[in-house]
């Protein structure tokens, strides 16, 4: 989290960074929907994350028709587009754990082998591989104690700093919250509309330069808002 | 040359910069050493050149090693590396011999640092067998293979698990290539420096000399293939396409290559290449110096279209080269090459001589597409596979074995 207290007990924001480092999950690739039936329920969870969620701070080449790399492999590598569509508009920030995702992951899958038994079998042209990664977060030292130290710090964050305290911020804080909004609600100031700014943007499917133009946007927005004199 | 990160402040940004210098301060004196089997020519090398003193630079104690040999050692280690690529290759009892000796020796020469080290990266199966002649290691041990491992020739890849399954943990360029080992298997593609000598602005002229000096008039648009005369890139697939091409446009194609010390098949291979161009005066093969980095980067800036129609490649760091220069490539559809071209983004995969000349015909139609192509290229390069990206997660690699292998760390 990026919260934290000083001595006189005023809440102040530690910006911090990150970066990933992707390996492999340990289970065998998957060649057809039977196989990935069957992987999905024994793989890790964090593999799950990684797949759904991680794939925003990935190197990738352009927007991808899918968020998710299970929905991305349905339709470019089996071919099946109704599962694929089925699989994109699954949100995993929607769900309360990664639990649910996978119960709900297998049920699509159930579904769409009861639609087509034999497809189940089909190979697919490219094998689906489980990865997971690991996060190391670093301070870098960079406090903010106020509404306007965050709206100047904003446009200067990396996209991994965007990434750890916006997006990556849900699974850590209970409420789904990301950072900032979490560290809103202690301030006196008065930040509501802020909040609901920052709760309006859909970022799962932003990549993270977008991610950050939006936030950077409703700063800029703030901030113009503030000097309108009354 | 000492070098340093400052300078890539002006390509990558001053964030970016700033965030390795952070991720470093945790390694501070570390001592890491790198081994691989030889300085200069190829991929490996050429990372290992700049990837070092910038380490230096972040305060770890990095250093470089080289194993030696001689003739019938690289002939076995080509075995393997060919081997891992998938060829049938013998494994006899002499080969096995030839090669375990000849890294004992080394062994004996590095061991010291090699077990004092925090980290070790061992390069390639040429120097796997080192971390069973190093009991009394000290640190991590990370096996790094930059090969195409997806399909190994079964006897070769018996044997070379067996060296490499004690270490703490390998790096793969790409999750196709991972193989069944007990330790965490790390993805980590590679990448080029922007301002080494084979990547950094060359102003038109010493371009123009350039082509001069090799006999290369500049009457037509260049195709090339800069790499290492090697089977496995394809030279006479790449002469093929030339000549169906050459059927209906005029162009100019350049094979230019450098050998590895490593790399014995290098001449027989030239000469498979040089008989195929005979009696072409537009083809124009060029065996280069190992250290020919700005001929390299020359001759790529002076090219319309880039090839690179390997049939097997670890990644293709010449790829990333000429997509950095704002040029499209023409790729075989294999291995990392893959992950780097994307048709009608930043060139076209292919799968055969005939795929590739229908491509280069294409684009020589639609000059308009070369420099699209170009733009989004260098785009692409410049956010995944440069150096600075390379180095964090090396850094984030380290950290994360030695804070034993947690999901989320914080480190200090």
């Amino acid at each position: 989290m990026g919260q934290d207290f000083d001595n006189a007990g005023q809440s102040i924001f530690r910006v911090k960074d990150c970066a990933l480092i992707t390996r492999m999950a340990g289970i065998s690739s998957v060649m057809s929907l039977r196989e990935m039936h069957e992987r999905l329920q024994v793989c890790p969870l964090e593999s799950l994350y990684h797949h759904f969620c991680e794939t925003q701070i990935r190197p990738s080449f352009d927007d991808p028709e899918f968020r998710n790399d299970f929905a991305i492999w349905a339709s470019k590598w089996l071919g099946d587009r109704v599962l694929a569509e089925r699989l994109g508009i699954l949100n995993p920030y929607s769900l309360d754990n990664l639990s649910f995702l996978r119960d709900r992951l297998v049920e699509i899958v159930e579904v769409r082998i009861n639609e087509n038994p034999q497809a189940a079998w089909y190979p697919a042209s490219e094998e689906f591989r489980f990865m997971q990664a690991a996060t190391v977060i670093f301070d870098t030292e960079q406090t903010l104690v106020s509404v306007a130290d965050l709206l100047e710090a904003i446009p200067q964050l990396s996209a991994s700093s965007v990434y750890y305290h916006f997006v990556e911020a849900r699974r850590r804080t209970g409420g789904r919250l990301d950072d900032f909004s979490a560290w809103l609600k202690d301030l006196p100031e008065e930040t509501k509309a802020l909040e609901q700014a920052f709760a309006g943007i859909d970022f799962y499917f932003l990549n993270l330069r977008e991610l950050k133009r939006a936030l950077v946007q409703i700063c800029w927005d703030w901030n113009e808002a503030e000097e309108v004199p009354t | 040359m000492i070098r340093t990160l400052q300078p890539y402040e002006q390509v990558v940004g001053p964030i970016v910069i700033g965030q390795l210098r952070q991720f470093a301060r945790e390694l501070s004196g570390a001592r890491v050493v790198h081994v691989n089997s030889t300085r200069v020519g190829g991929g490996v090398a050429e990372i290992l050149s700049w990837l070092i003193p910038l380490m230096c630079d972040l305060g770890i104690e990095a250093s470089w090693e080289v194993i030696e040999g001689n003739d019938p050692f690289f002939q076995v280690t080509k075995s393997f590396h060919n081997g891992l690529q998938g060829v049938a290759v013998p494994l006899s009892n002499a080969m096995i011999k030839t090669y375990e000796e000849t890294v004992a020796e080394n062994a004996e020469r590095l061991r010291t640092s090699l077990e004092e080290a925090d980290f070790v990266f061992i390069h390639d199966p040429q120097p796997a067998r080192l971390l069973e002649l190093c009991p009394n290691r000290k640190g991590k041990w990370i096996w790094r293979c930059h090969i195409d491992a997806s399909h190994p020739h079964r006897k070769i890849w018996k044997y070379l698990q067996s060296k490499v399954e004690g270490y703490d943990a390998s790096i793969f360029s790409m999750p196709e290539f991972a193989q069944k080992l007990p330790h965490p298997q790390f993805l980590i593609a590679p990448s080029i420096d922007p301002l080494s000598e084979k990547n950094c602005p060359l102003p038109p002229r010493e371009i123009a000399s350039t082509l001069q000096r090799h006999n290369i008039p500049e009457d037509l648009p260049i195709l090339a293939q800069i790499s290492r005369f090697d089977r496995f890139k394809d030279p006479i697939g790449v002469i093929e396409a030339f000549k169906i091409l050459a059927e209906v446009l005029d162009v100019r194609l350049i094979m230019a290559g450098g050998g590895a010390t490593d790399d014995p098949e290098g001449a027989a291979v030239l000469e498979e290449v040089q008989d195929a161009a005979q009696g072409n005066s537009r083809i124009h093969v060029l065996l280069l110096p190992s250290d020919a980095h700005r001929t390299i980067n020359a001759l790529q800036r002076a090219s319309t279209i880039v090839l690179q129609k390997s049939l097997q490649e670890g990644f293709g760091l010449t790829v990333t080269e000429a997509m950095w220069k704002g040029k499209p490539v023409i790729g075989g559809n294999v291995g990392g090459i893959r992950l780097q071209v994307h048709n009608y983004h930043t060139g076209f995969l292919v799968n055969t001589p005939e795929g590739a000349a229908l491509r280069m015909r294409e684009l020589l139609h639609r000059p308009e597409l070369i420099s699209r192509m170009g733009e989004t290229a260098k785009f692409f390069v410049k956010d995944n596979f440069l150096l600075t990206r390379h180095l964090r997660e090396y850094l984030t690699l380290m950290l994360a074995l030695r804070h034993g292998m947690a999901d989320h760390l914080f480190a200090a």
